[in-house]
């Protein structure tokens, strides 16, 4: 036993006193770490600003910055605030984060045409033919089929088309010379021709080390975007992949595409080795062709050795093709979200950053092509094409380029197509028309 | 005897070439000029700090140092906290439902993450904690593994202990941090360490609740900079971002390697 | 009396935890098997839908097939190669620490880093393996190119990280066999497998457990290696259980599927470790 000096009782009460607190602490603690911070605070939005995010590539923020700088100018009274996206693993991520704790901006410029249905149909978007002036407007910047393709499923448009890069085919000039070709191949068949003589192992050691060209060979969707895609509307003259509910790929046009690049592969011409683990092939003159957009100038501009010599040609299309070469422009759209306070001034936003001078100065600034009719016969862009000329290929291009099907499960066409693309068309392990069969019937079997 | 023991020394310094050198290559790589990384071996001809220059300037590598620590650090001092006070509370205290909430615990430590990851993802999205820090260190708080190491340690404490404490007027809390954390160092090291390391080398879940930038932890930046367009092919900027990755737990490791090897050995944990 | 309310007091924080951030997933994952949910749009009931695509699911049948090909060239490979460097180890040698260390030094590193450095290993036309093959007459091999090889590659790569851990688990095992055990087996006459086989193995069957059970949830668990080296190619050879979660929930937004497809594997997960622990127990008793 303890002997106590001092009255027993009042001790205890005090202990009892402190442990209470000690729960009641802990209590408040814990509830404070668990669930107060849980509370996101409600920002109170002032309805005669507008919130814009643009994309994080460092032009298009510096475009942003200008646009906003001017419109703040001239209209002091109801302000732009504009933030980057924030740079995740795509930012369609971000947005939907951003939908779902309903803290969208009110403009967003840098929505792929293919996310939009899913969106349009979440009922987040704004439809944007309901405002005063949107369609004459939108009439007046693109042709109807870009209008056509814009249009949603109900008949409503979301998004207001404002930029491409178009896919093309660069090229390693002094490869070709090399083998007596001066022109790039335009046909399959050239290319084929063009593929067996480029197939080299220059080194000597048994391997080869120099092919015709290089697929990304990963199976993630929106890689098919850049070789399976622009090639199909090569071959097609830009027609659908998927139509309302029907499937309309597989055709004959996606069944050359991959006999085409089937045979590449079967005979050695394209290499399967995923080839991030080294040297960029195509600097290394290792690769002669690739599939690419005008991103690439900036890039190649960057790194190319000494004396390296690239031009651009359109993808190449079945021998029997006639006419225009289409390919496809990574579109990227406007849109404006119904979390907005005010459209309207939204809008108006909106028609001035895509205004023609506007448009102008965004295409000296990004080197992207704002995606307006007759980009290239406009006087008013010529300056800007004669100080680029490395850009009037892609400008010449313009005018044949697809965006992507009104559909909501887009991506998972592409996933669709890209599981069949590397059986069929990479490993050779499934025929191609029992490849795009399943690839069809997987489709169906979602929309 | 001799030529056997020579045998099993050539055997033995064949495994550390085989599993550090690699890493020499590595870093090797990293300081070389990006011709000669295709066929390096063994030194550059000259080295740089060229490509770790690039890192710098294409990704913010030390606010995600940053980012990193902070993270880690929170998680572990949260596992450290309240591991030991719910330790505590299993081994010495008594209440109704003590031994319920025992089970409850080792039946959590057998239920496998797969099933939780998007249930855990969506209550993110609906606390609005995505893309902030409290998606990355509230859910890990407290586990399972922490909270058993510390109960099986505090039973091995003899009661006189804490009898004493209890006589010179000590609450539980001051017992728990006063008395009993200064004689289970052993237990904190190990809990401690364990708890850090699976912080810092976590990738999958930061992966899911961070896309800002600025927010995301080492290993995510790096892992998405090497699957990402933007070291723009360059393989001695992806070489060296590992690098930089690597270093901060190596040197670690280099102070603490007895403690890290124990602590591991003892719970059989890796990340 | 007060004490009592302590205890609550302790647990409390835990319990909170436990609900939001374990009892509320799961019981919300049972919620979601039935549902087709995007997170923007309402949640959709479609009753089974989801494991009728389950059970019809090519791929998930795939990841679980990879998951068996990588566990059973990574066990064995594993055991095997740590118990020769763990053997090697157990006996009065200079520098042992120093061994030991160095084993030890690709277990801490983050996997992140491995699987970067690995990528560079593995590649086909200059990686070191490649070189080195081509260097002592063998010709080139297509580690990560070849749909036959990809998964053993990924597991090679996964035992070099990993083994580090299990020598020292192994080391500890040998350590705890009692001396008296082999001196009496020498007095028989015993051969040096003799030993191995009848006293050192039953001994460390414990180890050899552990070794197993962790191996299998690391297998259910592998991510960042496919992630990184291949994105689940070639023709899905490498795509892994938390892989294409991973995809379905965050590329596709099927989140009722995504949430399926871990409750299965989580099940599954649970019945192989129980299974692998009948067996084990078996062992020992033989």
């Amino acid at each position: 036993m303890v002997m106590h000096f001092f009255d027993g009782r009042s001790v205890r009460r005090a202990r009892m006193v402190w442990r209470c607190r000690q729960v009641v602490y802990l209590a408040v603690c814990s509830a404070l770490i668990l669930s107060g911070l849980a509370c996101t605070s409600t920002r109170q939005r002032n309805p005669n600003e507008i919130i814009y995010w643009s994309s994080n590539n460092p032009y298009e923020i510096e475009f942003a910055r200008l646009v906003v700088a001017e419109w703040n100018r001239r209209h002091p009274d109801t302000p732009v605030r504009y933030q980057p996206v924030p740079e995740g693993q795509s930012s369609e991520e971000v947005i939907l984060a951003a939908v779902v704790g309903k803290t969208t901006p009110d403009v967003y410029s840098n929505m792929w045409q293919g996310d939009v249905e899913a969106f349009a149909r979440a009922g987040v978007l704004v439809p944007l033919d309901t405002l005063p002036g949107f369609l004459e407007f939108l009439y007046q910047r693109c042709d109807s089929a870009v209008v056509r393709e814009a249009t949603s499923e109900d008949g409503h448009i979301y998004q207001v088309p404002w930029k491409i890069n178009p896919i093309m085919m660069v090229y390693n000039v002094g490869l070709f010379r090399a083998i007596g070709l001066d022109r790039p191949p335009a046909t399959y068949s050239e290319y084929l021709q063009a593929a067996e003589k480029m197939k080299a192992d220059t080194d000597g050691d048994g391997y080869v080390d120099r092919w015709i060209g290089y697929l990304n060979v990963n199976v993630t969707w929106w890689k098919r975007l850049f070789d399976f895609y622009p090639l199909y509307l090569a071959a097609s003259e830009g027609a659908p992949l998927v139509t309302g509910n029907r499937v309309v790929f597989n055709n004959r046009y996606a069944r050359e595409v991959f006999q085409f690049l089937r045979r590449l592969y079967a005979g050695g011409h394209l290499p399967r080795d995923p080839m991030e683990g080294r040297q960029d092939p195509f600097i290394a003159g290792q690769v002669a062709t690739q599939f690419t957009g005008p991103w690439v100038v900036r890039y190649l501009e960057k790194f190319k050795p000494e004396g390296f010599e690239y031009r651009f040609a359109p993808v190449p299309v079945p021998d029997d093709h006639q006419g225009p070469v289409y390919t496809y422009g990574d579109p990227k759209n406007i849109v404006i979200f119904g979390t907005s306070p005010n459209p309207r001034l939204a809008w108006k936003f909106v028609r001035f950053m895509i205004s023609k001078e506007n448009d102008r100065l965004f295409l000296e600034t990004t080197d992207q092509l704002p995606r307006r009719r007759n980009l290239f016969q406009d006087p008013y862009f010529q300056a800007y094409f004669e100080k680029n000329p490395r850009m009037k290929p892609f400008a010449r291009q313009a005018q044949y380029v697809r965006g992507t099907d009104v559909c909501p499960v887009l991506k998972e066409v592409f996933d669709a197509i890209s599981q069949q693309f590397e059986a069929s068309v990479i490993y050779g392990v499934v025929p191609v028309d029992k490849a795009l069969e399943e690839a069809a019937r997987r489709v169906r079997l979602m929309l | 005897m001799g030529s056997r023991k020579w045998m099993i020394y050539l055997v033995l310094i064949a495994g550390v070439i085989v599993f550090t050198y690699p890493f020499f290559w590595m870093v090797m790589a990293s300081l070389a000029p990006e011709k000669e990384i295709e066929s390096l071996v063994l030194l550059p001809s000259r080295m740089s700090l060229h490509s770790y220059q690039q890192v710098v300037e294409k990704i913010p590598i030390f606010r995600a140092l940053l980012n990193s620590l902070l993270v880690s650090a929170a998680v572990t001092a949260g596992v450290l906290v309240f591991g030991s006070m719910v330790g505590y509370a299993l081994s010495r205290l008594r209440f109704r439902g003590r031994n319920l909430i025992f089970y409850v615990i080792l039946f959590t430590m057998t239920l496998p993450f797969q099933i939780t990851l998007i249930p855990q993802y969506i209550l993110m999205v609906k606390f609005g904690w995505v893309d902030t820090y409290l998606a990355l260190i509230v859910p890990y708080i407290m586990n399972a593994f922490g909270i058993i190491m510390f109960r099986q340690f505090f039973m091995s404490i003899p009661q006189d202990l804490i009898d004493a404490a209890r006589i010179d007027g000590c609450g539980d809390l001051q017992i728990l941090f006063r008395i009993l954390w200064p004689n289970a160092v052993p237990a904190l090291v190990t809990v401690g360490i364990i708890t850090f390391m699976n912080t810092w080398n976590e990738v999958l879940w930061p992966l899911i609740v961070i896309r800002v930038e600025e927010l995301m932890t080492m290993p995510q930046l790096i892992a998405l900079f090497a699957v990402g367009g933007r070291a723009e092919a360059q393989l001695g900027v992806k070489l060296a971002a590992a690098t930089m990755l690597a270093l901060p737990i190596v040197l670690a490791y280099l102070f603490f390697q007895r403690y890290f090897i124990e602590s591991m050995a003892t719970t059989g944990l890796k990340e | 009396m007060t004490r009592r309310y302590t205890g609550y007091g302790f647990v409390l924080p835990y319990v909170v935890h436990f609900l939001l951030f374990v009892a509320f997933p799961v019981g919300f994952s049972l919620v979601l098997v039935f549902h087709r949910w995007n997170i923007i749009a309402p949640m959709e009931f479609v009753g089974l839908h989801n494991f009728h695509r389950l059970a019809n699911d090519a791929l998930f049948f795939r990841a679980l097939g990879n998951t068996l090909i990588f566990l059973l060239i990574h066990i064995p490979l594993q055991i095997v190669v740590a118990l020769f460097f763990a053997e090697l180890l157990n006996r009065q040698l200079r520098l042992r620490g120093f061994f030991r260390a160095a084993y030890f030094l690709p277990v801490i590193v983050s996997g992140v880093v491995v699987t970067i450095l690995w990528q560079r290993l593995f590649s086909y036309d200059s990686g070191l393996l490649n070189r080195l093959l081509v260097a002592i007459g063998l010709g080139k091999v297509g580690w990560l190119v070849d749909p036959d090889l990809a998964m053993p590659s990924i597991a090679l790569m996964a035992t070099w990280k990993n083994v580090g851990l299990y020598i020292v688990l192994f080391l500890v095992g040998l350590q705890s066999v009692p001396a008296q055990l082999y001196e009496a087996a020498d007095l028989e006459g015993a051969t040096a497998w003799q030993k191995f086989r009848h006293i050192t193995l039953p001994m460390i069957n414990p180890t050899i457990f552990l070794v197993v059970v962790l191996s299998t949830i690391g297998g259910f668990s592998l991510f960042i290696e496919p992630y990184i080296l291949t994105g689940g190619g070639p023709l899905n050879r490498t795509l892994s259980a938390v892989l294409y979660i991973y995809k379905e929930g965050f590329f596709f937004y099927h989140m009722g599927y995504a949430a399926t497809l871990g409750f299965f594997f989580a099940l599954l997960i649970m019945l192989v470790v129980v299974i692998q622990k009948k067996l084990v127990e078996r062992e020992v008793t033989i």
